[in-house]
C-alpha cells in the first residue's frame, strides 16, 4: 500500500468501498462483486458421502463462489457451510506446491523427475531386499473412482505388493463386511429417496445433523413420520427425533436383537419373505429369545416400554428404515453389527422397496467408488480374491497372467501399521490421508512410521502432521483440479470437474501414478494408451461390467446431464435375489459382547469421539477455511455436570484426558448435559488436541475398522506450563 | 427463484416428495409453503421481517457462511450469528439453535443513536438500512444494539450489518440465509407493525434480550417441549469489550478541563495563560478522539442529528465549550495588555464555558446510558463523569495555582488575583472530591455485584477478576496516593496520580461493559471488531 492509501485508509476517506462493493450474478442475483462469477462449473462436493451436486463460480481462472446445485436430486440447490465454503481451499497457501525430498534430514524441493525416481528407486531396493509385500500402501475415499481404480493396479501389479488398503478401513470397513455377512455382497440397498418415504426411520449411532446435514431436509418432523434415534449422546439428530434412545455404549446389539426377539414374539414379522429369501431364520429365532425386553432393558439402560414401542413402530411400520454410521463401524463389532441391522430388515421384509432399506450412510465423497473399483479388501467390481472366476475375468479384460492376481487379501490398514512396527513393511505410501490425526492409538503409529525405511506421503497440502515424518512429500491435484467421478453413499456416480488449475507444480494424483508405472515399465501393460482420467473409466466400465456395481451403462457425459445414476437404480434387492450361493440372504446370530476396554476405578469414564459440522476429518482442508475455523478453533471435552461437580470443574477449565496409551491436554471443558454421567466426548478433527493419542488400538477381526468410540479414560486439569 | 424443493413439490413428480398412506404408496402432494418470501406488494403499515423456526434449525450453520459469502465478510465479522441452547438433564437433555440476523425492530435504538444519520428504517420495507458511505465508524450503534447486531468493520473503518438482502428482495430473490437453510427455517414475511407493536410475545425467545427494548420484529417458533428451561451455553465465557483509548484520554481529559475551569473561577485564578492550558489541553483532547473513528476525516459530520443523538450533543457541546474557551482566552488577554474590552465580556464568556463544558460532560455521560450496555446505564456514570471532572478539575487547579507562574511567559498575562486560593483549599477539595469519586465506584460495584441482570453482574466478575485485579488496585492506590501528595504540596505529583488512576478507572469502565447479546456458540467465536 503507497502511503498516500495508507493515509486515505487511516483518515477513513477509503473505505475499501470496491472490495465490499455488490454486484449482479448473471445466475444467482445480487451478491458481493467478489463473488461474481464468469462462468460456473458443474461438479460434486469433495468432503462428505452424501454427494451433494455444487456449482462453482469461476472468475480470472480463480474459483470465487460454491453453490448448491439446484437441478441436483440429492441436494436441491442446497449446501452445508462447508460445501459453501469450498471453493476457499484451492488457493490456500498451505498447499502443496512441490515435491519434497529428505536429503540430510531435511525436506528440500527437488524435481519431480528426481522425486519419482527416487521413489521408485527406493522401494524398488527395499523390496528387492525384502520382497514385495514389504511395501504397504494406505490410500483414500478422497481420490476419484479412476484414480483408485488406477491406484489399484500399480500397487498390486505394478509393486506387486498385496498389502494395499484405504482410509475407508477407518471409516466405513465395518458396512461392508457387515453387507458381505448378511447379502454376500457390499451395496447399499436404499436410497435417500427412503428417508423421505419411510414412515419409521430408525437411525443408529448416526449424527447425520452434524455429519450429513443435507439429508436432514429428508426427514421433514411431522405426524406422517416417526424418527427413532439410538445414540448414547444427546446429538443435534437425537433433538430431530420423535423417540431418543440415550443407549449404553455398544448396547445397540443388545437392542437389535431384542428387537427381533419382539417381532417374532408378537408375530410381526414377514414370514413369507424370510421362508423364500433368507436363511438361518430357526436358528436365528431361538438365538434371539433370549433377548428378552428385560435383559435388554438391563444391557441397555433403556425402559422397557421404550424397547416395545421401537419395536412395535418398526414391526408395524409400512416401510421401516435403518441407518447407521460410525456409532456402529467404529467397533471391534462394526460388522456384526451391521449384520444385526440386516437381520432386522430380513424378517420384516424391510428391504428392496419404497422406504424400506438397511443403509449405511458412508463418510468419504467417494468411499463408495473406492470400495467398489479398489483392489483392496477385494478385488475391483465387488470381486473375490478366492474366486479363482473372479480372477480369470480380471486377468481376461487386463491382459495379465492370471497368477499376479493375489488369490487372498493382503494386510488391512491397521495389519499394515502393526507390520511396520513389526518389520515386515519397510516402505510406507499414504496417498491423501492422515494417519498421524486420524490412526487410533497414535503411540503405535509414531513407531510405525519412524520404523519404516522409506515413506512416501501423497497430498494436496504440505506441512501436514503426516508429511512432517515424511521422506518424499508427492504434491497433488485435488478437488476442484481434476476431473472424474465420485460415487456417494446411495450408489450415486456423479460427475467431479476441474476448475481451476492445480497450485504450482502439483500434479493430479492420477498423472503421478502413470508417472510412477512408467518408472516401473509397466505403463503400457498396465494402462494401454491411457492419458487421461477417462481412459481408466472406461476400462472400470468394462471391469465392472454385468456385476452388482455396473457402471458400463453410464457415460460420463450421461452422468453429467442427469445430476449422477444410481448403479443399481434406485434400491437393490427388489426380487429377494441375493447374490449368495444360494440367493438367500443369510441371518446372523450376533452376540453381544462388552466393548473392550471397560471403564475401571482408574479411568473411570468412556471416551466417545466423533464430529463437528463446521470441520472435515482431519481439518487439512477446513482450518484453511478461515470462516469454519474461527467458529470452531479449538477443541472441547463434554462432561456431564454431575461428573464436574464431582471433580470439581468448571465451563472452560482446560482438561487432560489421560487412558493406558497417552494423553490430550488443553481441551477446553464443556459441562453439558448432552453426554451422560460416566461418559466424555470430544471431537477427533484437531491435530493439536489429538483424539488418537488416547484411542484403542483394537480392531474388528472380520472388517478392521477400529474401535474408535469407546475407550477407558480419566480426566484432569491441565496443568499450566 | 432457485427454490427446487418448492417447485417439485408444486410441479407435482418429484418421488422426493412422496408419501405413504393408509392406502399405500400414493404420489401425495405435500401441502408445503410455495416461496420463503412474500408475493404480494407490502401494504400501508406493514414491513417485511424475518420468521426463525427454531423446531427446524439443525444448526448446521450454512446461513452463516451464505451471509458472509454474500457480503464478502471477513470471517471473523457475522452479520448472521448462531446460538446455542441447552436445558434439561441426560437424558431428557434439550439443545436447540438460534439463527438470528438484524431483527429491523421498529424502535431501532442503532438507528436513534446514530450521530450521523447513517441509519434509515427504509419507507417501504421496513428493513433498518445502514449506510456504509454516510457512517463515520463511532461505533455507537454497535453500543446501543441489545442484540450487538452492528459490527465494526476494521479494514473498512465503518459499520456494517444485515439488510435482510434488500436489493436481493427487490429482485425477487431470497435472502441469502434464507436461499442457503437446507431445513427452511429462515423466511421472510410480512407484518403489520401496528399490529406488532401491540402483541410482540412471539420476538422472544430464550437467549435473546427481551423484545420490549426495542420491538424485535423478528417471529420466532419455538419448539413446544418445554420441559425444562433452555438456557444460553455462552455464558461462562465473558470476553473484555474494547478499550476504546482515545475515549479513555478524551472523556479524563475533558472533564478535568471542564472541572478545573469551575474551580478556577470560583478562585477567581482564571488568567490568560491558565485559559490557554485549557484551551490547549481541550483541543488535544477533542482531536485524540476523532481516532476512535473508523473515518476521523468525516468527524464534523458527528455534530448532524443533535436533535436525537446524545453522541452528536456531545460533540456539539464540546465544540461550543472549545470555542468559549478560545474566546474567553482571547479576551482575557486583551483585558490584561489594557485593550478596551465592552465590560461583563469576559466574566460571561467564562461562565458560557464552564456551562458548556458542565452540559458536555453530562451529554457525554448520557451517551453511555444505553439500555444494551446495564453496567453503564445507572446513575454511577454521570455521577462518575461529575466527580471525575470535580477530582481532576481540583488537581488541575491546583496545578495551575502552584505552577503556571513558573511559566515563561510575559509578566502582563500574570496578573490573576489569587485572592480566594489557599493551598490548604486545594488539598481539602482534591480530598473531598477523590472520596466522593472513590465511594461512587465503590457503590456501583457493589450495585453491579447484587444486580439481578446477568450482564451486570457479568462486570462485576470481570471486575473483580484476575485479569483486571492490578488495574482495580492500581487506580485505588494512585488515588490515595494523590491526596497525600496533594496535602504535602507536591501537586504536580498528585496531579499525575490522580490522572493516572482515573485512567486506570476509566479503561476498567470500558472493557468491563458486558454487552446484551443474542446467545453464541460454545466455542464463542465472537466477531471481534478491532476498533481505535
Amino acid at each position: 500500500m503507497s502511503l498516500i492509501s495508507k493515509i486515505k485508509r487511516a483518515a477513513g476517506i477509503d473505505t475499501a468501498r470496491e472490495k465490499y462493493a455488490y454486484g449482479k450474478d448473471a445466475r444467482f442475483g445480487k451478491v458481493a462483486a467478489s463473488r461474481v462469477a464468469d462462468q460456473w462449473v458443474k461438479t460434486t462436493c469433495g468432503y462428505c458421502s452424501v454427494g451433494c451436486g455444487m456449482l462453482i463460480g469461476v472468475k480470472d481462472g480463480k474459483a470465487v463462489a460454491a453453490r448448491g446445485n439446484p437441478e441436483h436430486p440429492v441436494n436441491l440447490g442446497k449446501l452445508c457451510p462447508k460445501g459453501l465454503s469450498e471453493h476457499h481451499i484451492l488457493a490456500s497457501p498451505e498447499r502443496a506446491t512441490q515435491p519434497m525430498l529428505r536429503k540430510n534430514g531435511e525436506l528440500v524441493p527437488v524435481s519431480w523427475d528426481e522425486a519419482l525416481d527416487t521413489m521408485v528407486e527406493r522401494i524398488g531396493a527395499i523390496q528387492a531386499k525384502y520382497g514385495f509385500p514389504s511395501l504397504g500402501v494406505v490410500g483414500t475415499g478422497q481420490l476419484l473412482t479412476e484414480e483408485y481404480y488406477t491406484l489399484g493396479k500399480l500397487v498390486q501389479l505394478g509393486f506387486r505388493t498385496p498389502n494395499n488398503d484405504g482410509n475407508t478401513t477407518l471409516c466405513m470397513a465395518s458396512a461392508v463386511s457387515g453387507y458381505k455377512l448378511s447379502f454376500g455382497s457390499d451395496g447399499p440397498p436404499g436410497s435417500y429417496e427412503d428417508l423421505a418415504l419411510a414412515d419409521v426411520v430408525l437411525l443408529v449411532g448416526s449424527n447425520i445433523a452434524d455429519n450429513h446435514p443435507i439429508l436432514c431436509h429428508r426427514l421433514e418432523r411431522g405426524p406422517e413420520r416417526t424418527l427413532i434415534v439410538v445414540d448414547p449422546r444427546v446429538t443435534k439428530t437425537a433433538m430431530m427425533a420423535d423417540i431418543h434412545l440415550a443407549i449404553k455404549p455398544r448396547g445397540d446389539i443388545a437392542l437389535l436383537n431384542g428387537i427381533a426377539y419382539i417381532l417374532i414374539r408378537d408375530g410381526l414379522i414377514d414370514r413369507e419373505y424370510i421362508a423364500r429369501h433368507t436363511s438361518g431364520f430357526e436358528e436365528f429365532s431361538r438365538f434371539v429369545a433370549e433377548f428378552t425386553p428385560e435383559r435388554v432393558a438391563q444391557v441397555t439402560g433403556l425402559r422397557i416400554d421404550r424397547i416395545e414401542q421401537v419395536a412395535q413402530l418398526y414391526g408395524r411400520a409400512k416401510a421401516g428404515f435403518i441407518g447407521w454410521t460410525m456409532g456402529v463401524n467404529h467397533s471391534t463389532q462394526g460388522a456384526v453389527t451391521v449384520a444385526a441391522i440386516n437381520n432386522l430388515a430380513l424378517i420384516t421384509g424391510n428391504i428392496g422397496r419404497l422406504g424400506a432399506a438397511p443403509f449405511s450412510l458412508t463418510g468419504q465423497c467417494n468411499a463408495m467408488g473406492t470400495r467398489e473399483s479398489g483392489f483392496t479388501s477385494a478385488l475391483p467390481g465387488y470381486r473375490k480374491y478366492e474366486n479363482a472366476q473372479h480372477r480369470e475375468e480380471l486377468a481376461a479384460i487386463w491382459n495379465v497372467d492370471v497368477n499376479t492376481i493375489p488369490t487372498e487379501r493382503g494386510m488391512a490398514y491397521p495389519d499394515i501399521i502393526e507390520g511396520a512396527v513389526a518389520g515386515k513393511i519397510k516402505a510406507l505410501w499414504f496417498v491423501a490421508t492422515n494417519p498421524v490425526v486420524s490412526f487410533p492409538n497414535y503411540a503405535l503409529l509414531e513407531q510405525a512410521l519412524k520404523s519404516v525405511e522409506f515413506m512416501v506421503v501423497q497430498d494436496g497440502f504440505h506441512p501436514t502432521p503426516t508429511s512432517d515424518f515424511a521422506d518424499l512429500v508427492l504434491p497433488a491435484a485435488m478437488w476442484g483440479e481434476k476431473e472424474g467421478t465420485y460415487t456417494n453413499s446411495e450408489r450415486r456416480i456423479s460427475k467431479v470437474n476441474r476448475i481451476v488449475a492445480p497450485p504450482g507444480e502439483a500434479r493430479p494424483d492420477f498423472d503421478i501414478f502413470l508417472n510412477i508405472a512408467e518408472r516401473l515399465g509397466v505403463r503400457e501393460m498396465l494402462y494401454p494408451g491411457w492419458t487421461t482420467t477417462h481412459d481408466a473409466y472406461k476400462e472400470w466400465q468394462r471391469v465392472s461390467a454385468g456385476r452388482m456395481c455396473d457402471y458400463s451403462p453410464y457415460t460420463w457425459e450421461q452422468i453429467e446431464a442427469a445430476g449422477g445414476i444410481q448403479w443399481g437404480g434406485d434400491r437393490l434387492y427388489a426380487d429377494g435375489i441375493y447374490p449368495t450361493e444360494d440367493g438367500r440372504a443369510i441371518l446372523h446370530c450376533v452376540p453381544c459382547d462388552p466393548f473392550v476396554e471397560q471403564p475401571n476405578h482408574e479411568y473411570n469414564f468412556i471416551l466417545n469421539t466423533g464430529r463437528t459440522v463446521e470441520h472435515w476429518h482431519t481439518r487439512t482442508k477446513t482450518a484453511r477455511v478461515e470462516m469454519l475455523n474461527g467458529m470452531v478453533p479449538n477443541a472441547w471435552l463434554e462432561m456431564n455436570p454431575v461428573d464436574a461437580e464431582r471433580l470439581k470443574l468448571r465451563s472452560h477449565d482446560h482438561v487432560t484426558v489421560i487412558s493406558r496409551r497417552g494423553k490430550v491436554a488443553d481441551l477446553e471443558l464443556r459441562i453439558t448435559s448432552i453426554v451422560a454421567p460416566g461418559q466424555v466426548f470430544m471431537p477427533f478433527h484437531f491435530a493439536e488436541t489429538n483424539s488418537n493419542r488416547v484411542t484403542l488400538g483394537a480392531f474388528d477381526p472380520i472388517s478392521r475398522e477400529p474401535n474408535f468410540k469407546q475407550c477407558a479414560v480419566k480426566v484432569q486439569k491441565t496443568v499450566a506450563h | 427463484m432457485a427454490l427446487p424443493l418448492h417447485e417439485r413439490a408444486v410441479d407435482g413428480q418429484s418421488p422426493a416428495l412422496v408419501r405413504l398412506t393408509e392406502n399405500g404408496l400414493v404420489f401425495d402432494r405435500v401441502a408445503v409453503k410455495t416461496s420463503l418470501i412474500p408475493h404480494r406488494e407490502l401494504a400501508e403499515g406493514e414491513q417485511y421481517r424475518f420468521h426463525f423456526d427454531m423446531t427446524k434449525c439443525i444448526g448446521c450453520r450454512s446461513c452463516e457462511v451464505a451471509c458472509n459469502e454474500q457480503n464478502g465478510n471477513p470471517a471473523d465479522i457475522l452479520w448472521r450469528r448462531i446460538g446455542e441452547l441447552e436445558g434439561g438433564s441426560y437424558p431428557e437433555t434439550q439443545r436447540h439453535y438460534l439463527s438470528m440476523g438484524c431483527n429491523h425492530c421498529l424502535d431501532a435504538d442503532c438507528l436513534r443513536g446514530c450521530p450521523v444519520d447513517a441509519y434509515t428504517k427504509d419507507p417501504l420495507t421496513g428493513i433498518v438500512v445502514h449506510s456504509a458511505d454516510a457512517c463515520i465508524g463511532c461505533s455507537y450503534c454497535v453500543w446501543n444494539c441489545p442484540y450487538s447486531v452492528p459490527q465494526f468493520n476494521a479494514e473498512r473503518g465503518v459499520v456494517g450489518k444485515c439488510d435482510m438482502c434488500k436489493g436481493r428482495l427487490e429482485d425477487g430473490l431470497e435472502p441469502a440465509c434464507v436461499n442457503a437453510c437446507p431445513e427452511s427455517a429462515i423466511e421472510i414475511e410480512i407484518v403489520n407493525m401496528a399490529e406488532w407493536r401491540q402483541n410482540f410475545a412471539a420476538a422472544d425467545s430464550p437467549g435473546l434480550p427481551s423484545a420490549n427494548q426495542t420491538i424485535s420484529t423478528t417471529r420466532i417458533t419455538l419448539p413446544e417441549r418445554t420441559g425444562a428451561e433452555l438456557e444460553r451455553v455462552d455464558a461462562g465465557q465473558i470476553q473484555p469489550e474494547h478499550a476504546h483509548l482515545p475515549l479513555v484520554y478524551m472523556t479524563s481529559l475533558m472533564q478535568g478541563v471542564s472541572g478545573a475551569l469551575w474551580v478556577l473561577l470560583s478562585w477567581h485564578g482564571l488568567d490568560a495563560v491558565r485559559l490557554a492550558i485549557l484551551l490547549g489541553i481541550t483541543s488535544a483532547a477533542l482531536t485524540l478522539s476523532t481516532l476512535h473513528l473508523g473515518r476521523p476525516a468525516y468527524a464534523w459530520r458527528a455534530l448532524k442529528m443533535w436533535r436525537r443523538s446524545w453522541l452528536s450533543r456531545e460533540v456539539l457541546l464540546f465544540t461550543l465549550f472549545a470555542g468559549a474557551l478560545a474566546s474567553a482566552t482571547l479576551v482575557t488577554a486583551a483585558v490584561e495588555l489594557n485593550r478596551a474590552v465592552p465590560s461583563g465580556l469576559v466574566k460571561s464568556l467564562d461562565w458560557s464555558a464552564a456551562v458548556l463544558g458542565l452540559a458536555g460532560t453530562l451529554a457525554s455521560a448520557a451517551i453511555y446510558l444505553v439500555r444494551a450496555r446495564p453496567a453503564w446505564n445507572t446513575v454511577h456514570t454521570p455521577i462518575d463523569f461529575v466527580l471525575t471532572a470535580a477530582l481532576l478539575g481540583s488537581l488541575l487547579a491546583v496545578l495551575l495555582e502552584e505552577g503556571s507562574r513558573l511559566l515563561p511567559v510575559p509578566s502582563a498575562f500574570r496578573i490573576a488575583p489569587d485572592a480566594f486560593y489557599r493551598p490548604s483549599y486545594g488539598a481539602w477539595l482534591v480530598a473531598i472530591a477523590t472520596a466522593a469519586w472513590l465511594v461512587n465506584q465503590g457503590v456501583r460495584a457493589l450495585r453491579l455485584k447484587d444486580s439481578g441482570v446477568v450482564e451486570s453482574r457479568a462486570t462485576f466478575s470481570l471486575l473483580a477478576g484476575q485479569s483486571f485485579r492490578p488495574h482495580l488496585i492500581g487506580a485505588i492506590a494512585l488515588a490515595l496516593v494523590s491526596v497525600l501528595c496533594a496535602a504535602a504540596g507536591h501537586a504536580s505529583f498528585a496531579m499525575a496520580c490522580g490522572f493516572a488512576s482515573v485512567l486506570l478507572a476509566r479503561y476498567l469502565f470500558f472493557v468491563s461493559v458486558v454487552p446484551l447479546n443474542m446467545a453464541l456458540t460454545f466455542v464463542r467465536n465472537r466477531p471481534q471488531g478491532v476498533h481505535a
